[in-house]
């Protein structure tokens, strides 16, 4: 055998293993869902059940709402993320083209936000919240979630921005633009990809935020998000796997979608900085 | 159309100053270009003159008008850029008459006018297609398009040929010519490219170091050049230069140049005894009889087809510590071009007789740099 030839064996061997470990819970997750209750205590385990029980989606969309606590999740990253952009847009194009004494330092003070761990800053937010009277509110998950996710946003804007020759909003400057016309006329019509990687990137962070809605929302039912719905399906004494299993699959869903269409975007987005 | 004054203008980074008093009275229509090496600061006063960047200190005025403190939008000029910066997500139509839509002209005024510059430049059939479906020189011509449709008092170019090939290049530049013929528009034009501010400009100005070494017509800037660097600057191949001493023969001055001392019909009898350096363009050596005569054997010979390069080592006495080529310091003190036109075969390593007019000769301040007078 060749060396090439080794080379792409390994190539492959490496990836197929990799894809095998990223992809064993989500195929275990499926069997689980798809398994009798009875069937997932068996030694050893089946790999796939010899009869599928698609009627537990059917279930557990009947007995628990599942589609408010989606619609909820969809309310929370939306907002989180129609909030953050508004801020990272202005804070990564000001950090990527304005050079200001402290600039630098202060580009790097908004990433410190993101060092410190959820549990921590949840005790403070909790405090205001509650004083403004907004605990049980969506809108605490909106703003909690949104200082979560803005330092991610508006460095991945800034690093956008950066791959934008300065030439272009020259351009429109002398061609009669403000700077801000210039911002909005071309700059960020260029940055099309990079904003969707980001709202993308930004909606994940969201959707998968659990800390905030547990510690604000737990008294209010109707506003609960689909990951706290989630874990309010596991029992103290007994857990239908197969229910919260098929739950966690329909909540997986909507975000598996946005991949699936924004993918091409998200990949330019992602790698745009890499490229300058 | 109007013409352009700056006045004294400064610019600085903090104790870092890049534009050292720059003053410049541009006569409407007329074309300057601005030229020098990376980092003179060219494309700093530019960027200021278009309102792209704040001047330190100073004054622009453009006809009458003062616009130091003026919006880019608000001073009435195009500009074209490096890399061309076209709105890569319009079409070249819509690229054309952003400006125009801009300024609030009417739709049928900006497709009027976007159609007439495009039949200029020979764009019509590409109105429709994005920047990215464009080649470089149709991309050039675009933003060439998207500059005159304005009809602004004043075209800043800012080293616009720079990312095309060299025949590409070649070709556009006349067209720039050709169109600034056409227009009368003032422009002014940066490029680091002595052959591009030699074909084009009406006037060129030379830079160095954040200030004007030079103001003057192309010829003059290669027949009397201000001072050595821009001796060097202009002419390709650039001057050569060889360091020597002023010492009084029988009939005057004279330098020793290629071990023989070289009568100088120059007043320069004041600066007897004082080191001087020698400057003689490559084009300026011939081969056979002359006023100078000497043989050498060239280090290396290229040629051109036309023309020959002849490499050849400068004596020990006339190597002078620093060599100035292309307006950068290169340190080559130790060799010489002889450019031989319509010349046969010459031998590699084979000896071959030189000669040179002395009346040919520029002096230059062996310590300030400065043209000697003569």
């Amino acid at each position: 055998m060749t060396r090439r030839r080794l080379n792409i064996v390994l190539i492959y061997a490496g990836v197929v293993l990799t894809c095998a470990i990223l992809l064993f819970p989500i195929y275990w997750l499926v069997v689980t869902a798809l398994s009798k209750p009875i069937d997932l205590r068996v030694l050893p385990p089946n790999f796939w059940p010899e009869v599928p029980q698609w009627q537990v989606f059917g279930k557990v969309l009947g007995d628990r709402p599942l589609l408010l606590w989606l619609g909820n999740s969809t309310l929370a990253a939306a907002g989180a993320v129609t909030l953050s952009m508004s801020v990272s847009i202005f804070a990564g194009y000001s950090l990527s083209r304005f050079r200001v004494r402290g600039g630098q330092s202060l580009g790097l003070f908004i990433l410190t936000a993101k060092m410190l761990p959820a549990t921590l800053l949840v005790i403070p937010l909790f405090g205001i919240f509650r004083s403004v009277g907004l605990v049980g509110s969506l809108w605490s998950v909106i703003l909690a979630q949104a200082t979560l996710i803005v330092p991610f946003t508006t460095w991945m804007l800034k690093g956008y921005f950066d791959t934008i020759p300065r030439e272009l909003e020259q351009a429109a400057m002398v061609d009669g633009c403000s700077p801000l016309g210039a911002l909005f006329r071309v700059i960020l019509p260029v940055a099309t990809p990079g904003l969707a990687a980001t709202c993308l990137y930004g909606f994940v962070l969201s959707w998968s935020e659990y800390a905030y809605a547990r510690t604000f929302l737990t008294s209010a039912q109707g506003n609960w998000t689909a990951n706290l719905g989630l874990t309010t399906m596991k029992g103290e004494y007994v857990s239908d796997w197969n229910e919260i299993s098929a739950a966690a699959i329909m909540v997986a869903i909507p975000v598996l979608l946005i991949y699936l269409f924004l993918e091409r975007y998200l990949v330019s987005g992602l790698t745009a900085g890499a490229e300058k | 159309m109007a013409g352009i004054r700056i006045e004294n203008v400064r610019k600085s980074f903090g104790v870092l100053e890049v534009l050292k008093g720059f003053s410049l009275d541009v006569a409407d229509g007329e074309f300057v270009v601005l030229v020098g090496p990376s980092g003179c600061g060219k494309s700093t006063m530019l960027k200021i003159l278009a309102g792209l960047d704040d001047a330190t200190s100073g004054q622009i005025l453009i006809g009458d008008r003062e616009v130091t403190d003026v919006a880019p939008g608000d001073r009435d000029v195009a500009m074209v850029f490096q890399n061309y910066a076209l709105y890569p997500h319009l079409t070249v139509a819509r690229n054309m008459g952003f400006g125009l839509k801009m300024r609030g002209m009417a739709r049928a005024e900006i497709d009027r006018r976007v159609l007439e510059a495009a039949k200029i430049l020979d764009v019509e059939h590409l109105l429709d297609r994005r920047p990215k479906q464009l080649s470089g020189g149709q991309r050039q011509r675009v933003a060439l398009g998207r500059a005159i449709v304005r009809e602004p008092q004043a075209f800043l170019m800012d080293e616009p040929l720079s990312n095309l090939d060299a025949k590409l290049r070649v070709h556009m530049r006349a067209e720039i010519g050709a169109l600034h013929k056409r227009l009368g528009v003032t422009t002014i034009y940066v490029t680091h490219d002595q052959i591009e501010a030699m074909t084009m400009a009406d006037r060129i100005v030379i830079m160095r170091d954040g200030a004007i070494q030079q103001i003057a017509d192309p010829d003059t800037m290669f027949q009397h050049p201000a001072n050595l660097f821009v001796a060097g600057f202009i002419g390709s191949p650039g001057m050569n230069f060889m360091r020597s001493t002023v010492t009084m023969g029988a009939n005057g001055p004279q330098l020793r140049l290629f071990g023989q001392d070289v009568p100088v019909d120059r007043p320069i009898a004041n600066l007897a005894g004082k080191p001087v350096i020698v400057g003689l363009r490559p084009e300026h050596f011939a081969t056979g009889a002359g006023a100078v005569r000497f043989t050498v054997t060239p280090r290396l010979i290229e040629s051109l087809g036309s023309e020959k390069y002849l490499y050849i080592d400068v004596p020990e006495e006339n190597r002078g510590a620093v060599a100035t080529r292309g307006g950068e310091d290169d340190h080559r003190g130790d060799s010489i071009i002889a450019r031989i036109m319509d010349v046969g075969a010459i031998p590699q390593s084979a000896a071959i007789t030189l000669s040179f007019d002395p009346a040919r000769l520029y002096l230059f301040d062996a310590e300030t740099h400065v043209t000697i007078a003569g």
